[in-house]
């Protein structure tokens, strides 16, 4: 068997994939950051990984995509297109292969069509194959993405998402893809992407078999999770129904919601007469072997609650979401809550919802919805804006039934049949003034954006300026090691730090003594290759309000808020003010808008009045209690 | 007893004499003020005798210093640079108390403080010297002798008050109509200001080179020189960087002026060493500005290019010895930079940065760099003096070679603590003007992209940047 090189087109690939002889892995290295470390996986470790993985033969390395691209700017500090660049060079021959989220791209909120284009032109210079998704499974969202790619020579590879219930059915499944069919051609691989890890190793059998049976020719990958520790499982179905290439992830890195072990998987299959077509094994070994001393640097990101969740079959939270959900509920206090949340009100949601397909942004609508109505008292009683939205049809129709007609009204008010009127249906965002953005972003760095920076701008405005406004003031700091760029504490007195950077040259940091001086001014000393330098920091603000505020309680919020002192009911970021202080606002009028886990809620003011005091403001992070501002009633 | 000389000075130059005393196997005694009790002077030196609380008062105390020379018995004081080097004064005290002062007589550093004395003593020898008129007569007849003046050297000419000084009572006349117009204000303007209405003419030398010539004067009045510095970039006419020799590739011109400088010397009766100052036009005309009657600042340069001492020189030939060494023995070889690396912000307009800690100095070292400096890690700089720190000089076989050494050298340097003109300099170092050895005294005004650096700019201390911020923040912020 001859190895698919990166390079081939897509029609020469997909032709060898017909041909292959046992099957193709894909390491799902990105997925296994999502799932299981919160993304943090910085491409310091990838890149001990490469040689190793470019050696193991792999169909593709799925690097980007999914929520890696925000959280690459955001908190691993890396430019995503230069961790693309820095891969290809280390590693030539393996496809890359992303994740898109289709009309959202890599974002949670549709993109205009232009910006949608521009940004997968630029990433299509890197990246090989597409998996592209749509969480409603509404094809039209997915058709830019489509096209582009296939403007730029790469490979599309198109998915259904899967869940499970009695709606979703083989006969359900394969008219989508047709659907999709009809759309690309047939120069595609198709994706079975069930990012939940639901279903029984038959029912992935069945539904394999049901496309194979249908579509002889169509190149089938199947992407699971291990979140109920059977992935494996349905993985093997998958192969022997005729799957053409399964997701897995190198072994030492293996957690709970992520995908399964890789070589796992080749000795099953191999047991089994299936060969995995074109790996190497000492490679994959390696791999894990490589990179295994890495982990422990990463334990502050991995899941709070340790073991497999097969009640993930009853919730049916993607692997991707499972951590970051985790991590605000013990945040946010209300672990012990899980179990109500989890295995009664997520599955009653969903399905008065509508039983779509729980993955982003629509995982983060249920959640959301299902936290709310379970801490809130009153079922959808606080909806949210992106909950607003689903009503209103503006992310797609519902694939199988519309919710009940109370929960539009809930949501939308009590005359929602003329809202949904007025304002639903599949948003035909206007394009956005490329060039007037460019503009803006010239302004506000100082300098013309290159492309690739204007994509990251369009993509997240705030967050891209920051980072590069980070990088600027700190360098190219992919380069630090998990050791110290996720260092937990302080460094010991004379620890000597080494490593090299973006150019090739090899660095000695040597931690010196911290004074404090009479006004709180920390100076910490450090020896940079042998050159005594001293960084200084403002002492931090006290910690008052915050920490305080915590402890008022739920009640005591709500009361507050009907005395028009509107405080945050969550813990979020404030993403929006909508007021001026002096304004008059009326009861029910939008306040702000807070943002947590990705969704944005609106914050309503409960009385009449005029705003006096506004104590916080757009970025701020914000616990429960926290003050927002407050209303006067104009008695 | 071993021959003790008092050292009448602080900073680099103190040291820089002291090694010289201890290495002819004489003592040295150091002087200082309070705020210099740290200093490293008081540390190398023999003895160290306690002036005052200073500042500045006690170094400038000639009573206080003759004292000390007495107490400790010294045979010789050398005064350095500065303070009262150039205190006729001060010579003449310690001619009347039978101690050996280094440096010329009283008189000849009299009649060389005094401008007009000095001119006078220059003009009578031949020397060139930027042209000027004599006192302008009254009325038209002093207007026409101005006109003439202003016809035959070009304008810009000076228009100056003869009593006006520091800067004051000179106005910059840039044609003949100007001249007409200005000659009757500048005659009130001065009447007001120095009860004197006397105005001269004197031509300006636009963006003129800074050349000086070295010379040594024994006591029979052998006098030879050493050669050339150029000392062009300056801001605000203080001496930032020197060159030896100057770059002016018309070797018999510098020869001439090299003789010129003897003949001055020999004109006013030098003794010792001594600094003959020209100004050099466009037109690579020389005039004469000064003779400074000390040892100077960047005598360093002069050394290097030499291999003579100048400051054992001094004081062999203020004890009584013969010059060592003849006009022929002379010879110069290669090129020495020195750059005068000072405790100040050339970004914030050269602010001295006194008060601060030296936390850290970490200076270069290996061939053909020499450093005469003062401070120490841990050295607190005193506000009250002057923000040098360290004179580092290079030498190199060719020009290209020195400038490779300084770039070299300044890369390599650091000092953490105050802000220092070392990244200024590096800048300099790089300069493609100051490369190909292109410069004059306006090099710094046209040159203002020089002032432009980070000195946190380079990517391993960017690194360490986020590296300390974890430290700090006991994780990284910008990871949570």
């Amino acid at each position: 068997m001859e190895r698919i090189v990166q390079g081939t087109s897509p029609a020469e690939v997909i032709r060898q994939l017909q041909h292959t002889d046992g099957y193709h892995i894909t390491n799902t290295a990105r997925d296994l950051s999502q799932s299981d470390f919160k993304n943090r996986i910085l491409l310091h470790t990838d890149l001990l990984a490469a040689d190793a993985r470019e050696r193991a033969g792999y169909f593709s390395l799925e690097i980007t995509g999914g929520a890696s691209v925000h959280v690459d700017i955001l908190r691993k500090q890396v430019d995503p297109f230069l961790k693309l660049e820095i891969l290809r060079d280390k590693m030539p021959t393996t496809m890359f292969q992303t994740l898109c989220r289709g009309v959202n791209l890599f974002g949670y909120r549709p993109y205009p069509q232009n910006v949608i284009r521009f940004t997968v032109k630029e990433f299509a210079k890197y990246v090989d194959v597409w998996r592209t998704f749509d969480f409603m499974n509404y094809i039209p969202n997915m058709q830019a993405v489509f096209e582009e790619v296939g403007k730029a020579g790469k490979i599309n590879e198109p998915c259904i998402c899967f869940s499970t219930g009695p709606e979703h059915t083989d006969a359900y499944y394969l008219t989508k893809v047709q659907e999709i069919l009809d759309v690309t051609g047939t120069d595609i691989i198709l994706c079975i992407k069930n990012h939940g890890g639901l279903g029984t190793p038959g029912r992935i059998g069945q539904l394999v078999d049901a496309i194979r049976q249908k579509h002889p020719d169509l190149p089938i990958h199947y992407h699971g999770h291990n979140t109920d520790g059977n992935d494996v499982g349905r993985i093997v179905a998958a192969v022997q129904n005729g799957a053409t290439i399964v997701d897995a992830a190198d072994a030492s890195f293996t957690g709970y919601y992520g995908p399964a072990p890789i070589l796992t998987v080749i000795q099953t299959l191999k047991d089994l007469g299936y060969n995995a077509a074109t790996v190497d094994e000492d490679a994959v070994i390696e791999t894990s072997e490589v990179i295994r001393d890495e982990r422990q640097h990463y334990e502050a990101f991995e899941s709070q609650i340790k073991g497999f969740q097969p009640t993930v079959q009853i919730h049916k939270l993607p692997g991707g979401a499972m951590g970051s959900s985790l991590e605000q509920a013990s945040k946010g206090g209300f672990l012990d809550k899980m179990p109500d949340i989890l295995h009664k009100e997520l599955p009653r949601v969903q399905k008065e919802l509508g039983n779509y397909w729980s993955v982003t942004p629509g995982s983060q609508i249920l959640w959301t919805t299902a936290v709310s109505n379970v801490q809130g008292g009153e079922r959808y009683g606080n909806p949210s804006g992106d909950l607003r939205n689903l009503l209103l049809g503006k992310y797609g129709p519902f694939p199988f039934y519309d919710p009940e007609d109370w929960i539009f009204e809930k949501v939308l008010g009590t005359d929602w049949k003329k809202v949904l009127k007025e304002e639903g249906g599949v948003e035909d965002i206007e394009d956005m003034d490329i060039s007037k953005e460019k503009e803006t972003l010239t302004d506000r760095i100082g300098e013309e954006p290159t492309d690739q920076q204007l994509v990251l701008y369009l993509q997240h405005p705030n967050d891209a300026v920051e980072f590069f406004k980070f990088e600027s003031k700190f360098g190219k700091v992919y380069v630090l090691p998990p050791s110290i760029f996720l260092h937990q504490g302080g460094f010991e007195p004379g620890e000597t730090l080494q490593f090299t950077d973006h150019t090739g040259k090899e660095h000695i940091v040597e931690v010196g003594p911290s004074n404090v001086d009479e006004e709180g001014l920390t100076s910490v000393y450090l020896n940079v290759d042998h050159h005594q330098r001293v960084y200084d920091f403002e002492p931090d603000l006290p910690e008052g309000a915050t920490a305080k505020a915590a402890v008022i309680s739920k009640e005591e919020i709500l009361d507050l808020a009907k005395a028009g002192d509107a405080r945050a009911t969550f813990a979020g970021n404030i993403c929006e003010i909508s007021v001026e202080e002096g304004q008059e606002v009326s009861a029910g009028d939008k306040i702000a808008v807070m943002e947590a886990m990705k969704m944005q809620t609106p914050i309503c003011v409960e009385i009449d009045g005029i705003v006096t005091a506004i104590s916080a403001k757009v970025g701020d992070s914000l616990q429960p209690g926290d003050k927002i501002l407050k209303v006067d009633s104009d008695e | 007893m071993k021959t003790k000389i008092l050292v009448a000075n602080r900073g680099e130059i103190a040291i820089r004499l002291i090694r010289a005393i201890q290495e002819l196997n004489y003592e040295a005694v150091a002087i200082y003020e309070s705020p210099d009790k740290d200093s490293r002077h008081i540390r190398i030196a023999n003895e160290a005798i306690w002036l005052g609380n200073g500042p500045r008062c006690d170094y400038l105390n000639i009573n206080k210093i003759i004292k000390a020379a007495k107490k400790s018995g010294a045979k010789a004081i050398h005064p350095g640079y500065g303070f009262l080097a150039e205190n006729p004064d001060f010579a003449k005290a310690c001619e009347e108390n039978d101690i050996i002062f280094i440096g010329p007589s009283s008189t000849v550093i009299t009649n060389l403080g005094n401008k007009v004395i000095a001119r006078q003593i220059m003009a009578d020898a031949g020397i060139p010297m930027v042209p000027g008129s004599d006192n302008l007569a009254q009325g038209e007849e002093g207007v026409q002798t101005a006109l003439d003046f202003g016809e035959k050297y070009e304008y810009p000419i000076m228009l100056k008050a003869t009593c006006g000084g520091g800067g004051r009572g000179i106005r910059l006349i840039e044609n003949a109509e100007q001249m007409r117009e200005e000659i009757p204000i500048a005659r009130a303007e001065a009447k007001a200001a120095f009860n004197d209405d006397r105005v001269y003419l004197e031509k300006v030398v636009i963006e003129p080179k800074h050349v000086e010539v070295q010379v040594m004067a024994d006591k029979e009045g052998t006098t030879i020189h050493l050669g050339t510095r150029d000392c062009s970039i300056q801001r605000r006419n203080q001496k930032l960087i020197e060159i030896a020799p100057s770059m002016i590739g018309d070797k018999k011109l510098l020869d001439t002026i090299c003789a010129t400088a003897v003949k001055a010397a020999k004109a006013a009766n030098y003794f010792n060493a001594g600094t003959v100052e020209f100004l050099i036009d466009k037109n690579f005309n020389y005039y004469f500005m000064e003779i400074n009657t000390r040892v100077q600042v960047e005598h360093t340069v002069t050394e290097m290019v030499t291999g003579i001492d100048i400051v054992r020189t001094q004081i062999k030939l203020a004890l009584g010895k013969k010059l060592a060494f003849s006009q022929d023995d002379i010879k110069l070889r290669g090129h020495a930079i020195e750059m005068r690396i000072n405790a100040e912000d050339p970004q914030a307009d050269f602010m001295p940065e006194g008060g601060k800690t030296v936390t850290v100095y970490r200076s270069p070292g290996g061939y053909g760099v020499r450093l005469d400096g003062f401070v120490y890690q841990g050295f607190t700089i005193p506000e009250v003096y002057d923000s040098l720190l360290v004179k580092m000089t290079v030498h190199g076989f060719s020009w290209n070679e020195t400038v490779d050494r300084l770039r070299r050298c300044l890369t390599n340097f650091v000092i953490s603590g105050p802000k220092t003109t070392i990244p200024f300099y590096l800048n300099i170092a790089k300069d493609k003007d100051f490369i190909e050895g292109d410069f004059d005294t306006s090099y710094l005004d046209k040159h203002p992209d020089l002032f432009t650096y980070d000195d946190n700019a380079n990517e391993a201390s960017k690194l360490a940047n986020l590296i300390a911020e974890i430290h700090h923040r006991e994780h990284n912020p910008y990871a949570a």
